[in-house]
């Protein structure tokens, strides 16, 4: 872009150089030739006076040694009538009436046509008109259009030199923040300057990234604190509530008080998990979430979670159908298993009483992908992707689910933390969650 | 019968485990202000200490830490009380015998308070 700036500005400035030089050329030409015609014209005054042609030609003829560039010299008397000629040996004869009228300079091809007054004591007595051939102009400006061409070039060359030069230092430096940029998108992490020693715009832009991504961080922070108290001082609370709600669940046999009792401690639970899910989301963006990696058996996990839900989901049939007896995997044991309750909890909050869900898991020899298959009112296609997302509910509004939208989008940063896979699949009755974990070597990646 | 101190900044908190654990056949001590700690259990002598980890001004992982470096009180198992599940990674660090979290399941309550309390 810059190289393409700088060759129209040099194209524009060598065009007006050309110009003024040539018009500078023809200035020069018009008043040397009208000075010779002024001299031709004095020298002509008694020729004209005494009417003698023959001495008017001589002196006309004279210009073949003086001046060789002329091609046809004219003495015209007052009443504008040839008096005298002369025309150059071998030239083409130039256009005879515009010499007649001539007026003042004219340019016509490569010829140049002046005219003078030829004066005795004030009085008009003839005129002096004088055609000179150009061939100096064409010559000149041939060359220099040359001349300007190379210059143009050579000005191209350099100019692309120095920005091929140029371009890579600057080029690295945007890359480097675009990287820092998407990096940061990444990884929720505002904590690291950009070094940029540079002075010129792009470390202005640098230092203007720096100042914003430090009122970014600390302006996380402050959420961070504030989800921190704000989870605990929601937790005391809570506490007590469920503390005493479980007492009284242990010390009351009647109907229907234990009834109401046991609905207030599902509440209880509820609100515990949307407590919890909050604190996992702000510990995700401020990447505070951090792995425990150990080695366990994937499907002794896979029995003990689905008993967990099946214990409260009494209605529903959750069922492991593969006969694996042993997948070993290291992972975060703890993370995981929340991944599988999430995505157990969906399958049966999303389905309906007496409806099945299945889980399968299958090593392909590079992951070991779970699969939790549900007959429940499935994911529209265009929302299999935005569900992972922070915040999302279902824009199908024949359902209403409690919720905040975390859960997914929980699991999804867990899993990518493993540096696995996660997706949803729409079934005919019902949707599939995937989650797959790399396993053996590609697990050390 | 197992006496069991209890430390909380929260008196909603205190009076809820008091209860709970007396109802569960525990006698409870409980205490609102760390300051009074070792006069309660040189007082008390008691067979568990239930330690709340953001006691107001205090951490009270530093004081399981400073019980377990003490002679008499060394032997006395301390169980961390926290809101805060990132509590239970510092066990070790200051260690305490087994960490609760904030709200409780009372099963696994109560499991914890029996499969830790002194029986000697």
């Amino acid at each position: 872009m810059q190289v393409f700036t700088s060759v129209i500005v040099l194209a524009i400035f060598f065009m007006a150089y050309i110009f003024t030089d040539i018009r500078d050329y023809k200035e020069r030409k018009v008043k040397s030739v009208t000075s010779l015609a002024h001299v031709i014209g004095i020298n002509s005054v008694s020729t004209i006076l005494f009417e003698d042609n023959e001495a008017a030609k001589d002196i006309l003829a004279g210009l073949k040694n003086v001046a060789p560039e002329i091609v046809r010299a004219d003495i015209l008397d007052k009443h504008n009538n040839f008096f005298a000629g002369y025309l150059r040996p071998g030239a083409a004869n130039p256009d005879t009436l515009l010499i007649k009228y001539l007026k003042e300079p004219v340019f016509k091809d490569t010829l140049l046509f002046v005219g003078d007054n030829i004066m005795n004591n004030d009085e008009l007595i003839g005129r002096v008109s004088l055609v000179v051939e150009l061939s100096e102009l064409s010559a000149l400006k041939k060359s220099k259009s040359e001349m300007a061409a190379i210059l143009l070039i050579a000005a191209l060359c350099i100019s692309f030199l120095i920005a091929l030069a140029v371009q890579p230092y600057i080029s690295k430096r945007l890359l480097y923040l675009v990287n820092a940029i998407k990096r940061v998108g990444q990884t929720g992490n505002y904590d690291i300057p950009i070094i940029d020693n540079g002075k010129d715009e792009i470390s202005v832009l640098v230092r203007t990234f720096n100042n914003l991504m430090k009122e970014v961080n600390e302006s996380q922070q402050r959420k961070d604190e504030f989800i921190g108290i704000a989870s605990h001082e929601l937790k005391t609370p809570l506490t007590s509530i469920k503390g005493y709600l479980d007492l009284l669940n242990v010390m009351e046999d009647k109907e229907p008080n234990k009834q109401c009792v046991q609905k207030a401690l599902e509440s209880t639970h509820k609100l515990e998990k949307l407590i919890k899910d909050l604190l996992d989301v702000s510990k995700i963006q401020s990447g505070q979430l951090q792995l425990n990696i150990s080695r366990f058996n994937m499907v002794e996990l896979l029995d003990e979670t689905i008993a967990a839900i099946q214990m409260v989901a009494r209605t529903h049939s959750i069922t492991r159908e593969d006969d694996h007896e042993d997948q070993m995997i290291s992972a975060d044991k703890e993370k995981i298993e929340q991944v599988l309750i999430n995505l157990l909890s969906n399958a049966v909050k999303y389905s309906a009483p007496e409806s099945k869900v299945i889980v399968s898991s299958k090593n392909n020899g590079t992951e070991l992908v779970i699969k939790i298959r549900d007959y429940g009112i499935g994911v529209p296609e265009d929302e299999l992707n935005q569900i992972f997302g922070r915040f999302y509910r279902t824009k199908n509004s024949s359902v209403h689910i409690s919720g905040l939208g975390l859960g997914l989008y929980i699991c999804r940063d867990i899993i990518l933390r493993h540096k696995g896979r996660i997706w949803a699949e729409k079934e005919t009755k019902g949707s599939s969650f995937y989650f797959a974990l790399p396993v053996g070597v590609y697990a050390e990646m | 019968m197992k006496k069991i101190l209890v430390v909380d900044d929260d008196i909603d908190i205190l009076t809820l485990v008091k209860m709970t654990l007396t109802l569960n056949g525990f006698e409870t001590e409980t205490l609102s202000r760390w300051e009074g700690i070792d006069n309660s259990i040189e007082k008390f002598n008691p067979d568990l200490i239930l330690l709340d980890v953001s006691l107001g001004g205090a951490d009270g992982r530093e004081i399981c830490r400073r019980l377990k470096s003490q002679d008499d009180t060394r032997d006395i198992p301390v169980i961390l009380f926290s809101a805060n599940i990132e509590m239970e990674k510092s066990l070790e660090n200051c260690n305490a015998q087994a960490f609760i979290s904030k709200p409780y399941d009372l099963n696994y309550f109560l499991q914890t308070i029996n499969s830790n309390i002194r029986t000697a």
